[in-house]
């Protein structure tokens, strides 16, 4: 019974408390405001870059991306020489699979890609108007994960010393890059996570102890009466989780602006590689951990400011 | 809880200042006591001690047998809960209304709204303040303001309550009157120490009065229905008045 009348106890503190740091908050709204920038700004760009880095890793992994090399043959090239290259390079240890595409194939895809099977006045119109296939036969060799660079080198002078070929292009698509880019997103993105979410704990223990320090009075009152170390330091944790709540709150803002002002010339890139922009990231639960960690962050730092003011804090 | 034991205790601060030196000292439960002395006798030493505000360098303070100098930061709040204790100047916070100020250590104890009201109530009536509950400190005189910071001491029903110098700041009337209510206060069973230098004052109570010097007890006066307590056997320099 005494147990339960200490919990029912501990939750009226609790709800009191939290009232009261609302009130505190919203009575020194200019101050807030400014705390909930600062925090919100420094939560917004690394919570911005790994939106970033999700939508790069999607498009990289939707589109299915592979490492690999293009040998392009001389026109009249025989066929039987092309297999004889696709053999020999599929032997290769660092190869995991050779595609070949003759001509005639590539002239078949040309068409098929470009839409253009037959319309009047296109580029359909503008191919029977050719004697002969424009298009060279070529292979595509596709790299095995983590093929070192030195082998790829090998790669290319062994393909370009068999007959008929014409040319040798290790390309790395832009799909691969991407990849890559995201790569590199990502670790920028938890080291500006790391680094910001760090300012985002020092702008709120500067904050608290500025609360801290006008209320220091009441603090001694407080030990005085007997409030126990929690009870001094519950309505700071509040403050603290109110300007992490409210900085996550403005980095959601930003964020959302940023997208609504990016969408445009975003769409328009895609859409020149046949693309939809299909933003992801962005979600519900997305803010509720921005909202979550805007809010921790904020208690980490007020228990820093805390800790360090109230530690010695003599009573009279 | 209400006996107060000091066992040759000895307060020195880094500075290398003694403020009091080898005091023992007993306190009964349900008695009321004067501590007297110049400024820097070490009276307020003896109360933060008492409070669990500082520790003794050496020696022991017991409260009913508990060494509050040993006791963990865990559980010193709750001592603390114990105990009611009111200052010169006030330590009322101005933000807060009358009501809030003396409703502070309830909440604390977490207790019920409709519980900490009556007793606020109860405890300004004593005071005679209530129908000011709503006022902040600001619009209350000097001396209804320490009436409100004994209302918060008292509000607990503590077993010890302590003052240093509640009458500081006050008139002889005033004066004589915030001490009848220290006195009111201990004959409901409340131990209490006042530390004053209200010479006139505290003789006009009647009451024990240990006299502090350089942070020795050089006297020991018992009031007028209580014996004598003999003097520490070696504290050579206190005299029996």
């Amino acid at each position: 019974m005494v147990s339960r009348f200490k919990w029912l106890g501990w939750l009226r503190d609790h709800g009191r408390i939290a009232v009261e740091s609302l009130h505190y908050i919203s009575s020194r709204l200019g101050t807030s405001f400014l705390v909930w920038l600062l925090v919100g700004i420094a939560l917004a760009l690394p919570a911005g870059l790994w939106i970033l880095q999700v939508n790069m890793a999607e498009m990289s992994a939707d589109w299915q991306g592979r490492p690999g090399l293009s040998v392009y043959f001389k026109m009249q090239t025989a066929n039987s020489q092309v297999q004889d290259a696709a053999v020999l390079l599929g032997r290769q240890d660092i190869i995991d699979e050779v595609v070949t595409t003759s001509a005639e194939e590539a002239l078949e895809e040309f068409k098929s890609y470009s839409g253009l099977t037959g319309g009047e006045g296109g580029l359909g119109d503008a191919l029977t108007l050719l004697d002969k296939n424009p298009l060279p036969a070529s292979l595509r060799a596709y790299f095995v994960p983590g093929a070192a660079i030195g082998e790829v080198e090998h790669l290319i002078n062994l393909a370009q010393r068999q007959p008929g070929v014409a040319e040798v292009v290790v390309e790395k698509t832009w799909l691969e890059r991407l990849h890559e880019l995201s790569r590199v997103v990502s670790r920028l993105g938890a080291i500006l996570g790391v680094l910001f979410g760090l300012g985002a704990i020092l702008v709120t223990a500067s904050s608290v102890r500025l609360a801290i320090e006008g209320r220091l009075d009441e603090l001694r009152v407080l030990k005085m009466v007997g409030a126990t170390q929690g009870q001094v330091r519950r309505p700071f944790l509040y403050f603290g989780a109110l300007y992490g709540f409210g900085g996550g709150v403005i980095a959601a803002m930003l964020i959302s602006v940023t997208l609504v002002v990016i969408e445009p010339p975003l769409q328009s890139l895609l859409g020149s590689y046949q693309r939809e922009l299909n933003l992801a990231g962005f979600d519900p639960i997305f803010l509720l951990v921005l909202l979550g960690l805007g809010s921790v962050l904020g208690i980490v730092g007020a228990i820093l400011a805390v800790r360090q003011r109230l530690k010695d804090l003599e009573i009279f | 809880m209400g006996h107060i034991e000091l066992n040759h205790v000895t307060k020195r601060f880094d500075n290398g200042h003694e403020a009091l030196s080898d005091v023992s000292v007993e306190f009964a439960e349900g008695s009321m006591t004067f501590l007297t002395g110049h400024s820097g006798a070490g009276k307020s030493t003896f109360l933060k001690l008492l409070l669990g505000a500082d520790i003794p360098t050496r020696g022991r303070v017991l409260v009913n047998g508990v060494n509050i100098g040993a006791m963990s930061q865990r559980r010193l709040p709750y001592y603390r809960q114990n105990l009611g204790v009111v200052f010169q100047d006030h330590h009322l916070l101005s933000q807060r209304t009358v009501f809030e100020n003396v409703a502070l250590p309830l909440r604390v104890m977490g207790m019920r709204g409709r519980e900490i009201a009556r007793r606020v109530r109860a405890s300004l009536t004593r005071v005679e303040l209530l129908g000011k509950e709503h006022l902040f400190p600001r619009h209350l005189s000097t001396g209804e303001q320490q009436r409100v910071g004994i209302a918060r001491a008292v509000v607990t029903r503590p077993k010890i309550l302590l003052a240093d110098e509640p009458t500081g700041n006050l008139d002889p009337d005033l004066s004589r009157h915030i001490m009848d209510l220290f006195s009111r206060f201990n004959q409901v069973g409340s131990t209490v120490i006042v530390a004053s230098h209200d010479v006139s004052l505290i003789e006009e109570m009647g009451m024990r009065i240990l006299h502090l010097e350089q942070g020795r007890v050089v006297s020991d006066q018992p009031g007028l229905n209580q014996q004598a307590h003999d003097p520490a056997p070696d504290q050579t320099d206190v005299e029996e008045t």
